[in-house]
């Protein structure tokens, strides 16, 4: 998305290297400095942080019981003493609860997503370096459960075993990793006739070189931004699984879940059941996507041409 | 042209031979074995037996596909003990109404996301395109069984034009003559359709208006309207029309939803009930209907995109 | 009377932070009916020039204050619609890239005709009928066909008749062609040239050609104007600025011309300056040899040689430039004995999908000696690149043999191949692409020497230091990565890398045809330097008749993957003995004005393809002087000055410089 930025005059007039003594700076370090330049990936990265903190930390702020339901004690409005966002149809309190959930999303997102790209990055590579009828075999099974739409997918494989939290993660990483095999096929096809690795076989180096100094270091960009909007995706994935009635099980949570739970009590008024879980998952997924897009720039940027 | 066809119906077809390869492996990684998931719970082992030994299952594994893939050519799908009605007879009465959903839906992203990628690319980098990236962004992000319900609370609570529900018919005509109940259901299915086709239509229009052909028109003395409407937009939208096919699966799946949060009788509805009841034959007959719906979807945007393209349409007629 | 006059014009670019003003108070004219050639290197403003007046400038650019007055109105304060109808109507433009400056999914006729459509509502029938009249003008075979097809069915050379007919169709005043030819071959810019020229007296329009290249300058216009860092330095008539420059670039760049190479080149040393920045002095100050500390300071302006003569320079030159006849440089002294590689009968073919092979290089033969350089010219397709790739190991020939050293390559193991690596290296036309852009120059420079377990960590570092040293680049270089190079800082690290493992023959693929002529001067010489500093034999591959002719003892000449002609550089260069290299030196446009290359060479038609090659001689569907017997295949045959041809154009005695063509057949 950001390829007409590019901010090189027609005449290349500045293709002129630093030989004034500037600073050297690393790759990382340049990197770092594209990242914050962007100032949405920060903020992507602020959410995040406070979503994480708030779920995993909140508890040891926040103390509230979420094993028991507490039937004395439903639909309690915000503000009550004890429960500042009230309390569930079940007698949860919807702040902890929250804070569960969000434990939960964010496991299940991270680990169903880093699987998928683990898996479809050795499954793309094994196809694009193999090339011939392996790939040919290998991309057609990737297109053949491509066709079949994950959600569908997904509850065919939650209705044949129950879902618990790393059953979730397995399910989702378990076919979720189809998009990124493509990309790192293609990444690897296309690496593989740079002119670099070809400089590198008139040195008498082995593929096995080729992949490990040239092709890996250099894909590894593109999977680590494919990496966070599959994370991303995970999320949501979860939350249509428990609308669809098949997450996880109480007295697990997760923002999902929870908000599927809270579409039956909108018109009730209910709404702190509604809301607070909605906004929760939107902003975890824009934070992914702000992340990805400012990783993008990285790898595109710290390598273009001035 | 004709070589560029057969290669891609000869591909088509694979895809299909392993997606049925795909749901004949989950039969039977049924729990309990294919015979009692399909009976149910209360089967006998006698009935079992007698189930396992007319469809075949007591034989071979090859012998079982190949009986598998007879009975598919032939139109049967299964058979749904807990409907009682065959699986092709129970999706063919839900089948056109998703279809209707779908299309609709797609027909109206493909309206809005248009005009809007194109303003985008033009204006990019100005308040038009942040405005409309961070709405398409936040789409995006947003589940759409909560679009959805905003909509609901939106457009038949705080002003109630519209109902919330979809229309119950039973057959299609039933259902298109409440065209008020269809709005919801298609707009919010076209809310995340649209975000992901604006995007595309905007990076494909960029790429365009980057080209030196551009800079040549622009010589000419066009106007700019001349040059985007005249030159980039054909340009730009032939490879939208691919997307179509790509972006069937995750249509597909939004429909599940959408039918489920408006109580849609389409196969969307049909698969859920199922899930919940745990009905394989009719979850596994889905499945299979709704992928090679997908891979024929992706084979026409494809010969679509061919014949419009000339770039493609005359590569492919002379390899 | 001028038709077109820019007056202190300045254009910005703007950058993310800041901005690169482009052009700094530009003052330039063109009258009607001439040829104002436009010349400088990469940077110089030279496009940006014309890109302001056509208003085509890319995004962020502006013009921030002048004048550009066309038939002494200003544009800059028309309004747009008129301002649109001035340019599309009456000024036309081509691109330098004919291969995207056309819409690929229109049909040519369609494009062609559609200024017409627009601005003078003409009808479709009508325009398809002036679109296919204009394409017949341009010379394009069939045009009633060409009309309805679409781009890509087209080569390089006919689309860019295609844009050539496109602005034609309009007949405007004035033709802008910025570098038109840079993208073809030299055969084939020859014809774009004479096409150019001779609509412009038909048509009686003034042409602004832009151009990196001063010898296409010297035969086309009728005046100059020289471009340097966003300003104008210099404007002559072109007979004047190449009899007596009067700017120190000017004269600088006529040295750094291989043509004019009187031994050694001169090569200008630095990178031009940087447009973002405030400049004080005379822009070419820092890499100037005449540079006094005046020259730094002040301001300087044009002023007045002669009446149609305008310099900007303190210390102007006062001798006139002498241009080198072609070919008579000093002899290079004698290579050394010994041959390092011989090529027998080599053979390379692909698979083209089904639809048969593609001979890429159909039974070439040839020996390099030790301490020597072998050229190889062709055009684009001819197979040179293959030859290099297979010599280099990259490709595994179909057929024949590569002796390198005395041992055939085929035959080696593991082990041996890898050792092979050792003695021949590859050095390619863009370095940045064979760099990996996520290492170091320390880790490119070493990788080599890990591949070959060469020496340990100390020894290597060792190495690497004096490499750099030696293709002269600080140490500190190492610590940074390829894209804080220039194009030139490249080459050079490229070299130095081939270096690495004290190859004794480097196969450079196009070393210099990405660079500017001041830059590729600096590669040019360090490469013959350290040749005989190291006595390596160098395989060099290009394009470029002239840098080849200064750079090989001995050439061959290549066409359609055959090898035409071999033989000592002065004799091929001089003594042509194939029409094929005839009609390529007489395409090569000098930068001598007085130099008119004889029509009878010039060779028509297109390149055929590789898929079915022609039987017999590749050359003979385009060969002025093809006969009958030209189907059979003549073998390559002489002594040192061999020639595949039935009807030589000369005798191989005939080695003295200036021998008129013998008339053969
Ligand atoms: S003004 Fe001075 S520095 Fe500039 S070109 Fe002339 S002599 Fe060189
Ligand atoms: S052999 Fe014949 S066709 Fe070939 S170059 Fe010689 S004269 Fe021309």
């Amino acid at each position: 998305m950001n390829d007409e930025t590019r901010d090189e005059t027609h005449d290349g007039a500045h293709d002129e290297a630093h030989d004034d003594g500037t600073r050297v700076r690393g790759l990382w370090r340049q990197g770092l400095e594209v990242f914050v330049d962007n100032r949405l990936a920060l903020v992507g990265v602020g959410i995040f942080v406070l979503l994480a903190a708030f779920s995993f930390l909140g508890p040891l702020f926040h103390d509230s019981d979420q094993v028991h339901t507490d039937l004395a004690s439903v639909y309690l409005s915000p503000g009550t003493a004890g429960h500042p966002l009230g309390t569930d149809g079940v007698g949860y309190d919807q702040l902890g609860r929250l804070m569960l959930g969000g434990q939960t999303s964010i496991v299940v997102g991270l680990a169903a997503g880093l699987l998928a790209t683990v898996v479809g990055t050795v499954w793309g590579a094994i196809a694009g370096f193999a090339g011939g009828w392996v790939d040919a075999v290998m991309m057609r099974v990737v297109d053949a459960m491509m066709s079949i739409p994950a959600l569908f997918l997904f509850m065919l494989m939650a209705a044949i075993v129950t879902p618990t939290v790393p059953m979730l993660i397995v399910i989702i990483g378990a076919f979720a990793w189809l998009g990124p095999a493509r990309l790192v096929r293609g990444e690897a096809l296309t690496l593989r006739t740079r002119e670099y690795v070809l400089a590198m076989r008139g040195m008498g180096g082995t593929g096995g070189r080729a992949v490990r100094r040239h092709i890996i270091p250099n894909a590894i960009g593109t999977v680590i931004v494919n990496a966070t909007f599959q994370i991303a995706d995970a999320i949501l994935y979860v939350a249509y699984l428990s609308f669809l009635g098949l997450g996880v099980p109480p007295p697990a949570a997760n923002w999902g879940g929870m908000l599927s739970d809270g579409l039956s009590d909108t018109f009730s008024g209910h709404w702190w059941l509604l809301y607070p879980p909605g906004i929760a998952i939107i902003l975890i997924v824009l934070a992914f996507n702000f992340i990805g897009d400012g990783l993008r720039d990285v790898f595109e940027v710290r390598l273009r041409r001035r | 042209m004709a070589r560029y066809l057969l290669t891609r119906l000869g591909q088509a077809l694979v895809i299909v031979v392993l997606v049925t390869l795909i749901t004949f492996v989950i039969l039977h990684f049924l729990p309990g074995g294919a015979a009692r998931a399909i009976l149910g719970k209360e089967a006998t082992l006698e009935q079992i037996a007698a189930f396992n030994h007319e469809m075949g299952y007591d034989r071979p594994l090859w012998e079982q596909y190949a009986l598998y893939l007879q009975r598919l050519v032939h139109g049967d799908l299964g058979y749904s003990f807990q409907l009682n009605q065959s699986v092709a007879e129970a999706i063919s009465q839900r089948l056109p109404k998703t279809m209707l959903l779908s299309l609709a839906s797609t027909a109206l992203a493909v309206v809005v996301a248009i005009p809007l990628g194109v303003v985008q690319a033009v204006r990019r980098n100005k308040w038009p395109d942040y405005t409309i990236n961070a709405l398409s962004l936040l789409a995006y992000a947003t589940p759409i069984f909560f679009m959805g319900l905003m909509m609901i609370i939106l457009f038949s609570q705080v002003w109630p034009v519209l109902p919330p529900e979809a229309p119950q018919g039973f057959t299609l005509g039933e259902v298109l003559a409440d065209p008020a109940g269809l709005v919801l259901p298609t707009v919010t299915l076209a809310v995340l359709t649209v975000a992901v086709y604006s995007r595309y239509v905007r990076s494909s229009m960029v790429d365009n208006l980057n080209e030196n052909y551009v800079r040549t028109a622009r010589s000419k003395g066009l106007s700019e309207g001349r040059v985007i409407v005249g030159h980039t937009l054909r340009n730009g939208l032939f490879p939208v029309i691919t997307l179509l096919g790509m972006y069937l699966p995750a249509l597909f799946s939004g429909a599940l939803v959408v039918e489920r949060l408006f109580n849609y009788p389409g196969m969307g509805l049909l698969f859920w009930q199922s899930a919940l009841k745990r009905d394989y034959p009719i979850l596994l007959g889905v499945t299979l209907l709704i992928s090679v719906a997908t891979v024929l979807g992706a084979l026409v945007a494809d010969i679509l995109y061919a014949a419009v393209d000339p770039r493609v349409r005359l590569k492919a007629s002379r390899s | 009377m001028s038709l077109l006059r820019l007056v202190d014009l300045s254009t910005d670019i703007a950058l993310r932070r800041g901005a690169v003003h482009a052009l700094d108070h530009v003052n330039l004219e063109v009258r009607q009916g001439e040829t104002l050639g436009v010349v400088g290197e990469s940077g110089s403003g030279k496009t940006m020039t014309v890109l302001s007046v056509m208003g085509l400038l890319p995004p962020g650019g502006r013009v921030v204050g002048g004048q550009i007055l066309f038939d002494g109105r200003d544009l800059l304060a028309m309004k747009p619609e008129e301002l649109r109808r001035v340019r599309g109507v009456e000024m036309g433009m081509v691109f330098q890239d004919p291969l995207t400056s056309l819409n690929p999914t229109m049909r040519i006729g369609a494009q062609v005709a559609e200024p017409l459509r627009v601005h003078q509502g003409v009808g479709k029938a009508e325009a398809r009928e002036r679109a296919i009249e204009i394409l017949r003008r341009v010379g394009m075979p069939r045009p009633e066909k060409i009309v309805d097809d679409y781009p890509h069915q087209l080569s390089g050379g006919m689309r860019q008749r295609v844009v050539i007919a496109m602005a034609l169709i309009r007949s405007p005043r004035l033709l802008i062609a910025d570098e038109p030819t840079t993208a073809l071959d030299v055969t084939t810019q020859r014809q774009i040239l004479e096409l150019i020229d001779d609509l412009r007296e038909e048509f009686k329009m003034a042409v602004i050609l832009v151009t990196h290249d001063l010898g296409v300058i010297a035969s086309r216009a009728d005046r100059v104007a020289v471009m340097y860092a966003g300003r104008v330095v210099e404007t002559a008539t072109t007979e004047e600025l190449f009899r007596a420059p009067r700017h120190r670039y000017t004269e600088a760049l006529m040295h750094a011309l291989p043509e004019s190479a009187q031994g050694k080149l001169y090569s200008i040393p630095g990178l031009p300056p940087d447009l973002s920045r405030p400049l004080t002095g005379c822009r070419f100050a820092p890499r100037c040899r005449h540079a006094t500390d005046a020259c730094r300071t002040t301001d300087v302006q044009l002023v007045q040689a002669a009446e149609e003569h305008l310099y900007a320079c303190l210390h102007p030159v006062t001798e006139p430039v002498a241009f080198a006849p072609r070919g008579a440089g000093e002899p290079r002294e004698a290579a050394g004995s010994g041959t390092i590689l011989s090529v027998r009968e080599l053979v390379k073919e692909y698979d083209a999908g089904g639809k048969g092979r593609v001979s890429a290089v159909a039974g070439v033969s040839f020996e390099v000696k030790a301490g020597e350089t072998l050229g190889i010219v062709g055009e684009s397709g001819c197979g040179k690149s293959t030859v290099g790739r297979l010599v280099a190991g990259l490709e595994e020939p179909t057929g024949g043999q590569i002796v390198l050293d005395g041992t055939d390559i085929a035959g080696l193991d593991r082990r041996a191949r890898r050792r092979m690596h050792r003695e021949v290296q590859l050095m390619f036309q863009d370095s940045y692409a064979a760099m990996n852009p996520r290492m170091r120059i320390d880790g490119i420079l070493t990788e080599p020497l890990e591949i070959q377990r060469v020496g340990d960590q100390a020894a290597r570092r060792a190495r690497v230091t004096r490499l750099l040293d030696q293709v002269g680049l600080p140490a500190r270089a190492l610590e940074r990565y390829p894209h804080e190079f220039s194009g030139g800082q490249l080459q050079r690290i490229g070299l130095a890398r081939s270096l690495a493992l004290e190859p004794r023959l480097i196969v450079a693929d196009e070393p210099v045809s990405a660079l500017d002529v001041s830059i590729q001067a600096q590669v040019l010489n360090l490469m013959r330097d350290l040749q005989s500093e190291l006595g390596l034999s160098y395989v060099f591959i290009s394009h470029d008749l002239s840098v080849v002719d200064y750079m090989a003892d001995r050439i061959a000449v290549m066409y359609l993957g055959k090898l035409v002609e071999i033989g000592p550089a002065s004799q091929v260069v001089r003594a042509a003995r194939h029409p094929y290299t005839q009609a390529l030196i007489d395409a090569v446009p000098s930068p001598d004005p007085g130099h008119a290359p004889s029509p009878a060479t010039a060779i028509r038609g297109e390149l055929p393809s590789a898929l079915n090659p022609p039987t017999g001689c590749r050359f003979r569907t385009r060969c002025p002087l093809a006969q009958e017997i030209c189907a059979t295949e003549p073998p390559l045959q002489g002594g040192p000055h061999q020639v595949a041809c039935h009807f030589p154009l000369r005798p191989e005695a005939a080695v003295s410089a200036g021998a008129a063509p013998a008339g053969a057949g």
